[in-house]
């Protein structure tokens, strides 16, 4: 089956005008697979992190919105030890008017906005609202550790 | 142009005075009625600088559009064209502030009355108008010289709003610059010609030709950067705006709401049947596209439905997987998910067939398809009756074709499509041939169990394979008959209404028969799978034995017969 053209666009446009902190290549093999990697925010404590993250473009991409999963562990709220993620532009509020390249943005502005109330990770999340300055400080410690 | 109008000119602008006046018809070389031309076919810039720049008036203040709204109607006007909203009387439902007030359309085609809520900017038009001007302006600073003389032809329509209008307005003549593109452009913006007029040009320097194709070349581009679907990433195909404002292509649309109904640009809510059937596409710009870049629109339209049917011998067929059906029989289905709600269309739209095949629950190995999700035989259905509800699902009734075998499969925008062989039945020849070899070799088998023990138990099996096909047949519809005789709830009223009466073709007798009795499906399935009238017949034969044996061993206790 043919790579529709409007995944071809976009991933031409990904690769000519990249975001700044935000890499997205395809697989060779797989034209909707994509390598991505998305820098820590400054002033977040993911700040100097490199986070690899994978994507999928399912079959009815973009009626349905992108598979995304964080690979690098990484201690938020919002993402799970899996890797999933909790944004709404990413479930219900997917529209497709977005793309590729507006999701990691909002990714990367979710690292730097962590929203303890809608956790995705229970217990990051209590951490988070008991002690917001241990749990800052861990989620430094695991970007050094973890997102090299 | 029998309509032609001339009114004294007013050699305001020029000292000169000009030959005698020849009618616009003669000079144009495209003969086009002036207010509706025809759709086909590229607009030259030399040529044609009259046409392209009406494509951009406004119909009401007749100056190139600022700020433009496109109408529910799919007419577009300036924003500051629109008669004030009047409150609507007698209106209660849907009751939103912005539904209470509505503006009397000012196009002269449509009469209706638009509430002020689906009058909003229409943005993909008011940027390409924006980038349109700013390029004007360009070429009119940067060229300065190029003088031509435009002389406007009044040009009304019959019919009263023509002729109120020859009331209060007189030609008028310009001289300008920039080639005839350009200065056609600027003698609209001054408001000096109106959307429906002619103009004669009398050239007053060197011949503009390649400044206009040029400055035309521009335009285009910018048109075509501008015009692109934000769902498809496409040059728009039948632009359909919303009454946000926001335009896709049709079937982008269509399909955005099959998973929603709200804007993909601004999540506003979209208050339209999900078929768009009443929708009209936005008129100006499917104007702008057909005239400034037909080649792309056709080859869109080309690679599009290229891309929606494959060739041949691709995986054509769509494959609903779901349920069992069979052949002749009805099969129902209530059709809510997005991806099903696509093919649907497409297949409406196609031949109105698609595969319909059942999950592989048990996890069995599919012959060549290897470990599948789904089975590898199936049946075509087609499309007998299609009711499409408000909000997008819709209520199918389909008529099962003819039973096919998957030889290849793949997806397609999230469904299921495969290639297909059709499974025949065997001819009629080798069906009695293999009657009758089987009979034979039952009775022979029969004979040499009773001679060795004459009180033998023959199996029951063999005592099926004794049967004529016609005597299983007559077995099957003794069954019916007494089951009938029972009030057995399968053969309800309702149910035959459904299926039918029990068919006296023992080739589909069996589809019938499996159709209304309530067995497991992957017992039904292995109907598919044959390609003997006799063996489908001596599977229904043995499903009753079952159901009898079942009756005499349980007693009163079976309860779904």
């Amino acid at each position: 089956m043919s790579l529709p053209k409007r995944i071809i666009k976009e991933t031409e446009r990904l690769m000519a005008d990249p975001v700044p902190g935000i890499s997205a290549v395809p697989h060779e093999d797989n034209l909707r697979y994509f390598d991505v990697t998305i820098e820590g925010p400054s002033q977040s404590p993911y700040e100097k992190g490199i986070f690899q993250l994978e994507l999928f473009l399912p079959d009815d991409y973009p009626m349905t919105p992108p598979k995304i999963r964080f690979l690098t562990k990484i201690y938020h709220p919002n993402i799970d030890r899996l890797g999933r993620i909790c944004l709404d532009v990413l479930k219900s509020n997917w529209s497709p008017a977005l793309q590729i390249r507006t999701i990691l943005l909002s990714i990367q502005a979710l690292l730097g906005a962590p929203n303890p109330d809608d956790p995705l990770a229970n217990d990051v999340a209590q951490d988070w609202k008991k002690d917001e300055k241990g749990a800052i400080e861990t989620a430094r410690q695991w970007t050094q550790q973890y997102a090299k | 142009m029998n309509l032609l109008q001339r009114t004294a000119c007013s050699f305001a602008d020029s000292g000169e005075q000009l030959d005698p006046p020849i009618a616009p018809s003669v000079l144009m070389v495209d003969d086009a009625p002036a207010v509706d031309p025809p759709e086909k076919g590229p607009l030259g810039a030399h040529r044609d600088a009259r046409e392209l720049v009406r494509l951009v008036q406004c119909p009401c203040c007749s100056k190139p559009f600022t700020s433009p709204v496109t109408l529910p109607c799919g007419h577009s006007v300036c924003r500051d064209c629109l008669p004030s909203p009047q409150p609507r009387p007698n209106i209660s439902y849907p009751n939103t502030p912005d539904r209470q007030l509505a503006i009397a359309c000012p196009t002269p085609t449509c009469a209706a009355e638009h509430p002020t809520g689906e009058c909003n900017i229409d943005v993909t038009l008011a940027k390409l108008m924006e980038l349109i001007k700013a390029e004007v302006a360009k070429h009119n600073t940067a060229v300065g010289d190029n003088p031509v003389l435009l002389e406007e032809f009044l040009n009304y329509s019959s019919g009263p709003v023509g002729e109120k209008e020859r009331g209060n307005r007189t030609a008028h003549q310009r001289r300008l610059h920039g080639g005839r593109l350009v200065s056609t452009f600027v003698m609209a913006d001054m408001g000096e010609l109106h959307h429906t007029s002619d103009v004669v040009y009398h050239p007053m320097g060197e011949d503009s030709e390649d400044l206009d194709s040029a400055v035309l070349e521009r335009l285009q581009d910018v048109a075509h950067r501008e015009l692109d679907c934000l769902v498809c990433y496409n040059m728009m195909l039948d632009p359909t705006t919303t009454a946000c404002g926001h335009t896709f292509c049709r079937r982008c649309l269509t399909r955005v709401m099959d998973h929603s109904n709200i804007c993909p640009c601004c999540r506003r809510d979209l208050h339209i049947p999900a078929s768009l059937q009443d929708q009209p596409s936005n008129e100006r710009l499917v104007k702008l596209l057909n005239r400034l870049c037909p080649d792309l629109v056709a080859s869109r339209a080309a690679a599009l439905s290229l891309e929606e049917q494959p060739a041949v011998d691709e995986l054509d067929v769509p494959l609903f997987v779901c349920t069992l059906s069979l052949p002749s029989m009805p099969t129902f289905l209530h059709i809510f998910e997005p991806r099903y709600r696509l093919m649907m269309r497409r297949c409406l739209e196609g031949n109105k067939q698609f595969g319909m095949i059942m999950y592989n629950r048990s996890g069995a190995l599919q012959g060549d398809l290897g470990a599948s999700s789904f089975v590898e035989y199936g049946t075509l259905l087609e499309i007998v009756n299609y009711e499409l509800l408000r909000d997008g699902r819709s209520f199918v009734e389909t008529r099962g074709v003819s039973r096919f075998k998957i030889l290849a499969h793949g997806m397609l925008d999230g469904y299921d499509v495969g290639r297909v062989e059709r499974v025949e039945d065997l001819s009629l020849a080798q069906e009695e041939r293999l009657e009758a070899e089987e009979r034979l070799a039952a009775e022979a088998t029969a004979q040499e169990t009773r001679r060795i023990n004459p009180d033998a138990q023959l199996s029951a099996e063999l005592q099926v394979n004794m049967l004529s096909t016609q005597d299983l047949l007559v077995r099957t519809v003794s069954f019916i008959e007494r089951m009938r005789a029972h009030s057995a709830p399968w053969l309800s009223a309702r149910i035959l209404h459904v299926y039918g009466g029990p068919p006296n073709d023992p080739a589909l007798f069996p589809y019938w028969f499996a159709s209304v009795l309530p067995i497991a499906e992957e017992e039904k399935y292995l109907l598919l799978k044959t390609n003997r009238v006799r063996e489908r017949l001596k599977m229904v034969n043995n499903w009753i034995s079952r159901i009898e044996g079942q009756r005499w061993t349980s007693g009163s206790s079976c309860s779904i017969l």
